[in-house]
């Protein structure tokens, strides 16, 4: 079981810990629904030190053979991503966010379920380097409409990052103008003891610590996938419509793709929103259903504090994409009105 | 009441080894979940909550309470005969985070047998490890 380097600190601030992807998280710091709302109305921030971190090197068009997303153009101090890593299959090794450090180095942040295998897979197939970045560097989000509040304001584009610069006073490795939640705000790498510094002046100038609860609800309601849940190397980017890829380029998996595309796919992933009032979680795998027929399974899903309701993802058969209806999905032997929707879900 | 660990466990209440509190009033007893229940449980979102004038039986799953974490079965701790259920749950379900003790009752049961195999404040506390 890994622990954060923060550990210590997010414990004095009343984190409630729980396991993630073979670590040890904050998973709350009292109530994930006021964590959740104080990023889509002012502002939070988030340790995700377990996200797996790879310093990859070594020549351009190996890693680009290996990118789903073309990076052919990309200057150094941009990010690509979402892209993935995909299988001959054209299914999910991971899905990743790369930052173009130069011609011939990348940072790949992976899924912390996946760091070790994608450390693998790309040696591989390839002859580039990997170096685990992971263990070296504190990660934090800081995430929220009304970020620049509360922080200072940082000149980078979106999806875009500086290295070595200063946040808060506090010295970075890597900033970038990136995050998960749909809101503005910023990723930051530092060494621990740093990040320990400007956690504290963030809580400071108030902003909240949040958990990884809040993180999970906040990505449902933009219909983000996590890996795991809704993606694995079971299912590839048109079955998910995570548009990941760029077919104009060679990558691993690329055949696999464009067969899929003349064939056709079987299940499609969909959005679910419960009717307002049903208080019940469907979990993961619940059937989603239409006339008697099961149609579906939910892959997430969770209480959306913006919406005041249920809401959640999942895969129907893709003759079964009836976007706008009123499905029902199964809990506890008991079938609740669920609409198929599209994503976001906010 | 009386807080002594980082969870309140109240003086005046029976325990279960499956985190509800009971307490005894006239003829009914009052049944609830622990904060230690609600607190592992984290943000309450919605209750199935039991009929009244149900007849069940000791360790039967009589409600459910739903957290983004899990589903958990609330159990009866004794025979008896469902007479009232705190209907303000629907609504506002989290009560059962904000006043497990008080507000965040679940249900009232009328007792057809003795109460058995119930834990004192003491021996709750020492079962859930504090």
């Amino acid at each position: 079981m890994f622990s954060t380097r923060l550990r210590n600190l997010e414990e004095e601030m009343g984190a409630d810990f729980g396991v993630f992807a073979g670590w040890s998280m904050p998973m709350s710091y009292g109530s994930y629904l006021d964590e959740h709302m104080a990023v889509r109305s002012s502002a939070a921030f988030f340790d995700l030190s377990h996200m797996g971190r790879l310093m990859v090197t070594g020549k351009k068009e190996e890693f680009e053979y290996l990118v789903a997303k073309a990076i052919g153009s990309t200057e150094a101090g941009k990010m690509v991503g979402p892209t993935a890593f995909l299988t001959d299959k054209g299914t999910f090794v991971d899905d990743v966010m790369i930052y173009v450090l130069g011609e011939s180095s990348w940072l790949v942040v992976t899924n912390a379920v996946n760091r070790e295998k994608v450390a693998s897979w790309i040696k591989r197939n390839s002859g580039l380097e990997v170096e685990d970045l992971t263990m070296e560097y504190a990660m934090v989000a800081v995430q929220g409409r009304r970020v620049w509040e509360f922080t200072d304001k940082v000149e980078i584009e979106p999806l875009s990052f500086k290295k070595g610069i200063k946040y808060m006073g506090i010295e970075t490795f890597l900033l970038s103008r990136s995050g998960w939640t749909g809101e503005d705000g910023v990723e930051i790498w530092a060494r621990p003891e740093e990040m320990e510094l400007l956690l504290r002046k963030l809580r400071t100038n108030g902003i909240k610590p949040a958990g990884l609860i809040a993180r999970d609800s906040l990505r449902q309601e933009m219909g983000f996938v996590l890996y795991g849940e809704d993606i694995d190397e079971t299912v590839n980017p048109l079955e998910a419509r995570y548009w990941v890829f760029s077919l104009e380029k060679e990558f691993l998996g690329r055949n696999a793709l464009v067969q899929a595309l003349r064939t056709g796919v079987t299940k499609i992933r969909v959005g679910l929103k419960l009717k307002k009032g049903e208080r019940v979680i469907p979990r993961r795998d619940s059937k989603i259903m239409v006339e008697d027929q099961e149609i579906g399974v939910v892959t997430s899903s969770t209480y959306s504090p913006y919406l005041t309701r249920v809401i959640g993802m999942g895969y129907v058969k893709s003759s079964h994409l009836f976007l706008g209806y009123s499905s029902k999905v199964e809990v506890r032997g008991r079938r609740i009105e669920a609409k198929l929707t599209d994503f976001p879900l906010v | 009441m009386e807080k002594r660990t980082k969870y309140l466990i109240v003086n005046d209440r029976l325990y279960t080894d499956s985190d509800e509190w009971v307490k005894v009033e006239k003829d009914v007893l009052i049944v609830g979940i622990t904060d230690y229940a609600q607190k592992k449980l984290r943000d309450i979102i919605g209750v199935d909550l039991p009929k009244p004038n149900t007849q069940v039986r000791k360790g039967d799953p009589i409600a459910v309470v739903e957290s983004v974490k899990a589903a958990a079965d609330i159990y009866s701790p004794v025979d008896g005969t469902i007479t009232e259920v705190n209907e303000r749950l629907v609504e506002s379900p989290e009560l059962l985070n904000k006043d497990p003790y008080g507000e965040g009752w679940i249900f009232k049961i009328k007792p057809s047998g003795p109460l058995a195999n119930l834990l004192t404040p003491e021996n709750y506390m020492k079962k859930i490890g504090e």
